[in-house]
């Protein structure tokens, strides 16, 4: 456990712990509360991360790995989007409020566990935890397509529990220990792998199966299109990919792909991430609602890390991070855009929508910066992951993949500006009559997520000298 | 600055300020203009009377000098496209048919520029720059001087045919230049390139077809009558009349003395070109109709005699074709500039509708009289002159028929003159041009300054021979003899026998046509043969442009467009119904089964599992 950042584990909890005290007799507490928490934990991480004097040293003074904070701080971003949404999306009656809160903030705790931990059990202790609050927040509205996603998440990735137990008990016998460190160091050894690999690749298709990879996303579309509007851009920005991308990519520099240990586990991992891609990026093409259209958009995306976790090269794995913070921005963008065209309109079905450029323009405008950057345009920050992947591809001699990679990145590009024409543009459908942007407060969050993503475009050096002292961390 | 410059700059920098100025002024762009060329003309000519002097700059870093150079060739020329170009100016300044006057004087003044530069350059590459100027500003110049949807067609011509052309003449500077290893004239005339293998016969070639293209020789000659109808009287005397021919013949002295060193079956060539045009052009010219479309098939005919001159690689047949080349600049100039004042005061440049107009407009048809006698070779103005030098240097060649071959041209052109003057000036007046006046002075003065010209040049040809021509040939370093003075000898008789021979033809044709004046070609015209090769001169039959237009370009289209609908199934249709299909398989296969998806993720793991172990994961 990285003591340095356990204090972003705990507060949260205790938000949680204190909000439905706080919030019996005023339900607005709760609100005030989860935010406060979430943000002054933001400012403390970015003043510990982006202090000039941190800037001006290269990020030298990192603490820890740097990955770490790097993915704290996306959690807690995400997080306080989602919360400030949920302020003003909520209408005043929901009768578990507090409750919605508690469990988002345990979620953001459980988060930060998993991000901050050393050692295999304590990962899938955080792991479970954050699975239970994730079923939990899906039905927060209590309609039956909310049940329903939350049925097929729990009992479609309660395989991967089972598989990583296992594989988490394998390696216990094998190895006798279950902290990182000791699997890096026999994987450095010269130490024949066997059992040791077989168990790391038992859990890390539990962690596939979480992150909702081709062929286990199934639960995914569901799920996202059935949650709560604000829990979608919560579980498709943050939750998912930290209770299994995260993890894929720590077991891919634990597991040294880079120096051609555990080859045929890197290179499944890299015809999966593929698979992702295409499948993904296909299915999202020809789907008529958006939210389940950005649910496979995310198992795409989510295949573009894999991939490159999956070659495992110092470069890929700095695009890998990179896209994994960059997927966290844009999603959320769009998650929460949609969620603001269910508020306005009452659907997000695309074939019933149109024309809301000019009813919705701060929408419609954020989602046009959120898709050119999940497409890859330049100068946005989705260019420089993608860029960055296709490079640690093409350099290490997949040229098939880079290819394709590009490819349905175009593939990407058509299915959103698809999207954008039929919810956005065009001529004004029944149901985009009388409708109104929603209010600066459910704005801001969106804003805020765009602006992020043009300044990380455009500072994409600054950014870089960071990654690339976590990628030199975390795998020499 | 050097004085060098002026000529390219100031007309550039007076175009560009035309068109800053309003619309509503009146004269002020014309006076500008007119203020424009006429002190380009003075540093011209001022440029012509100091010694030879070069202005190099390095350009593109340094690959390519650009280099202007003031040898006595490129000063005559640039004092001659000054004289025009003043001269043009100064006629359009009252000219209403001309086009919106902002354009008329931009494109005037572009075209002076890219001239003066073209004549200058002694780089080649500095010259292709200026030449393809040239290109852009012949396109607007046609397109902007009428509003009809056919001046933007013979525009779109003349810029075809005109680039096609340049191509050749791009590719042909390229090899000329990488044979020589240098871009400079100057520097491959002291060591002239031999067409004794394929590359330089292929560069000279190209070069040529630049050329004569440029001069409007046949083949390429076909946008010309079209210009002269759909186009303004200004603009055909000063480009197609003018500069182009200027231009043409200069870089054809060049490339066939300066550059290489040309052997027999080339001269044969180009001499054949030469009389190929004359005749083929006078014979259309002779059975026109029309005021402008005859003079323009006149024009592409004297081109021939200038080639035929340079084609016979003697001094005095190179003297010829340059000295042609001045005189038939300056009246031409002058005759499209009486069809230009019959147009503004008659109406119509109709021959069947004009008639007896020299009372009513005396100076136009004076100077009508003396440019025609000129362009007829009538002894002793400066047409008779310089045709003399070609035929001498013809039939020193030894090739009696390219004689006979001009000297028929000689013919039929005064035989199309008799009929043009006496159906336009002569003959009885239709009853709606009683009222006909005089043209405006602006009209007549440059019209009356080139006549003169024409006069001078001829009483007095020792002037220009020894002021211009002996002192081109030196800057071509050539040796002559004299090429001056009145010999009547044997061709001065053929040259009175031909007049002769032209009257009585026009005599015949009007007793043929009855007593009509535009009909007196008739009988030429409807002979046998001859008229129904006329007829399909008149389907475009002969025209390249045409009938690449109708068959090899539709064609061609449409087997572009087959290839274009090809890859656009290929990377638009082929992918987008494929990413289509399986993107509906997969939406199909995501029914929300709980069964299925179970499955698939139970298979899944199992094939997972067991891939890894088979491939060495229990290792």
């Amino acid at each position: 456990m990285d003591k340095g950042l356990l204090a972003y584990l705990l507060i949260p909890l205790l938000s949680a712990v204190i909000i439905p005290f706080a919030a019996r007799t005023r339900p607005k507490m709760a609100d005030i509360l989860a935010n406060v928490t979430l943000l002054a934990g933001l400012a403390n991480l970015l003043w510990l991360a982006l202090r000039p004097s941190m800037i001006a040293g290269g990020f030298a003074d990192i603490p820890g790995d740097g990955l770490s904070l790097l993915l704290v701080a996306a959690v807690y971003l995400v997080g306080l989007c989602v919360t400030f949404f949920s302020a003003y999306f909520i209408e005043e009656g929901l009768p578990n409020r507090p409750a919605y809160y508690s469990l988002l903030l345990v979620s953001v705790a459980a988060m930060t566990g998993v991000v901050t931990t050393t050692d295999f059990f304590t990962l899938y202790v955080f792991i479970e935890v954050l699975a239970v609050t994730s079923f939990a927040l899906i039905t927060t509205d209590d309609s039956s397509a909310g049940i329903e996603g939350a049925l097929k998440y729990f009992f479609l990735t309660f395989p991967a529990s089972v598989l990583i137990i296992v594989g988490i008990a394998i390696l216990m016998m094998t190895l006798g220990s279950l902290s990182y460190e000791n699997l890096r160091l026999f994987m450095a050894s010269d130490a024949p792998a066997g059992p040791v690999t077989f168990a790391s690749a038992l859990i890390m298709l539990g962690f596939i199966v979480k992150s909702g990879v081709v062929p286990f996303h199934t639960w995914t579309p569901d799920a996202y299109q059935g949650a709560y509007a604000p829990v979608s851009a919560h579980l498709a920005g943050i939750v998912t990919k930290i209770s299994g991308v995260y993890a894929i990519i720590k077991l891919a520099t634990l597991l040294r792909f880079f120096d051609g240990r555990a080859q045929a586990l890197s290179e499944m991992l890299m015809f999966l991430g593929m698979l992702s891609i295409a499948v993904g990026a296909l299915a999202a093409l020809k789907q008529t609602n958006f939210k389940r259209m950005l649910a496979f958009s995310s198992i795409s995306q989510i295949g573009y890390i894999v991939l490159a976790a999956g070659l495992g090269t110092p470069l890929a794995i700095m695009g890998a991070v990179f896209h994994l913070i960059n997927h966290a921005t844009f999603k959320t963008v769009l998650f929460l855009n949609s969620a603001s065209l269910e508020k306005s309109t009452g659907t997000t079905d695309m074939d019933k929508l149109g024309g809301m450029e000019h009813s919705m323009p701060w929408t419609s405008w954020t989602s046009i910066v959120a898709l050119l950057s999940t497409a890859g345009v330049p100068p946005l920050s989705g260019f420089w992951s993608k860029l960055l992947i296709i490079l640690a591809l093409w350099e290490s001699g997949l040229r098939v993949y880079a290819v394709l990679a590009l490819l349905f990145s175009i593939v990407t590009l058509a299915y959103f500006m698809m999207m954008q024409k039929k919810v956005f543009f065009g001529k004004k459908t029944p149901a985009s009559e009388r409708v109104q942007e929603v209010s600066a407060p459910l704005l801001a969050p969106v804003v805020l997520m765009s602006a992020i993503i043009v300044a990380l475009g455009l500072l994409f050096p600054y950014f870089y000298a960071y990654v690339k002292v976590v990628a030199e961390r975390i795998i020499l | 600055m050097n004085l060098i410059l002026i000529p390219i700059i100031l007309p550039i920098v007076s175009a560009l300020a035309l068109l800053l100025i309003s619309e509503r002024t009146r004269y002020l762009k014309e006076l500008l203009a007119i203020c424009a060329s006429v002190v380009s003309l003075l540093a011209a000519a001022n440029i012509f009377l100091l010694p030879a002097q070069t202005v190099s700059y390095a350009w593109l870093g340094s690959a390519i000098s650009f280099t202007l150079s003031t040898d006595t060739l490129s000063a005559f020329l640039l004092l001659a496209a000054g004289l025009f170009s003043a001269a043009i100016s100064i006629y359009s300044f009252s000219m209403p048919n001309k086009g919106p006057a902002k354009w008329f004087f931009f494109n005037l003044l572009m075209t002076q520029a890219f001239a003066s530069g073209a004549a200058l350059a002694d780089n080649m590459v500095a010259m292709l720059f200026f030449w393809e100027g040239l290109l852009v500003f012949l396109y607007t110049f046609i397109a902007l001087s009428q509003t009809t949807y056919a001046a933007k067609r013979t525009a779109m011509k003349a810029f075809l045919i005109n680039g096609a052309t340049d191509i050749c003449l791009l590719v042909g500077i390229t090899i000329t230049g990488y044979i020589a290893g240098t871009m400079s004239m100057s520097e491959i005339s002291h060591n002239k390139l031999t067409l004794d293998y394929g590359w330089s016969v292929f560069a000279y070639v190209l070069l040529l077809i630049g050329a004569v293209s440029k001069a409007g020789a046949f083949p390429f000659h076909t946008w010309i009558p079209d210009a002269a109808t759909d186009s303004s009287a200004s603009f055909m005397a000063f480009v197609p009349a003018a500069i182009d021919k200027l231009l043409g013949i200069y870089f054809l002295a060049r490339a066939s003395i300066y550059l290489f060193v040309l052997n027999g079956t080339m001269q044969l060539v180009l001499m054949t070109l030469g009389a190929v045009t004359i005749l083929v052009a006078v014979m259309m010219a002779l059975v026109q109709k029309d005021y402008k479309r005859l003079l323009s098939y006149h024009a592409v005919s004297q081109t021939g005699y200038m080639i035929l001159g340079i084609g016979t690689l003697n001094p005095i047949g190179i003297a010829g074709g340059l000295f042609h080349m001045i005189n038939h600049a300056t009246y031409k100039s002058c005759l499209f500039m009486t069809s230009g004042s019959v147009e503004r005061q008659a109406g119509t440049t109709d021959l069947s509708k004009l008639g007896g107009l020299f009372r009513a407009m005396p100076v136009t048809g004076l100077c009508f009289i003396i440019a025609a006698a000129a362009i007829s070779g009538i002894a002793p103005l400066n047409g008779f002159f310089s045709k003399e030098l070609v035929y001498k240097g013809t039939l020193d060649t030894g090739y009696t028929i390219f004689f006979l071959a001009a000297e028929l041209g000689s013919f039929l052109t005064l035989a199309s003159f008799l009929k043009l003057g006496h159906s336009v000036f002569f003959g009885v007046r239709p009853e709606n041009l009683k009222e006909t006046k005089e043209a405006p002075f602006s009209m007549l003065l440059p019209m009356l300054g080139l006549a003169a010209i024409c006069v001078v040049f001829g009483f007095g040809a020792q002037l220009p021979i020894n002021w211009f021509i002996s002192p081109s040939l030196e800057a071509l370093n050539i040796r002559h003899g004299i090429l001056t003075g009145f010999h009547p000898d044997k061709l001065y008789f053929l040259s009175v026998i031909v007049i002769l021979a032209a009257v009585i033809n026009h005599l015949l044709g009007l007793a043929a046509g009855g007593g009509k004046a535009d009909k007196a070609s008739d009988h030429i015209h409807y002979a046998p043969v001859l008229k129904e090769a006329y007829a399909m001169a008149e389907r475009r039959v002969f025209d390249i442009y045409e009938v690449g237009m109708d068959r090899v370009v539709p064609a061609f289209s449409y087997a572009l467009f087959k290839v274009d609908r090809f890859f656009d199934w290929v990377i638009d249709t082929a992918p987008s119904g494929a990413a289509g299909f399986l993107g509906n398989t997969s939406r199909r296969f995501h029914t929300g089964s709980y069964p299925l998806y179970m499955a698939l993720t139970l298979a899944g793991a199992i094939i997972y599992i067991l891939l890894l172990a088979s491939n060495g994961g229990l290792k």
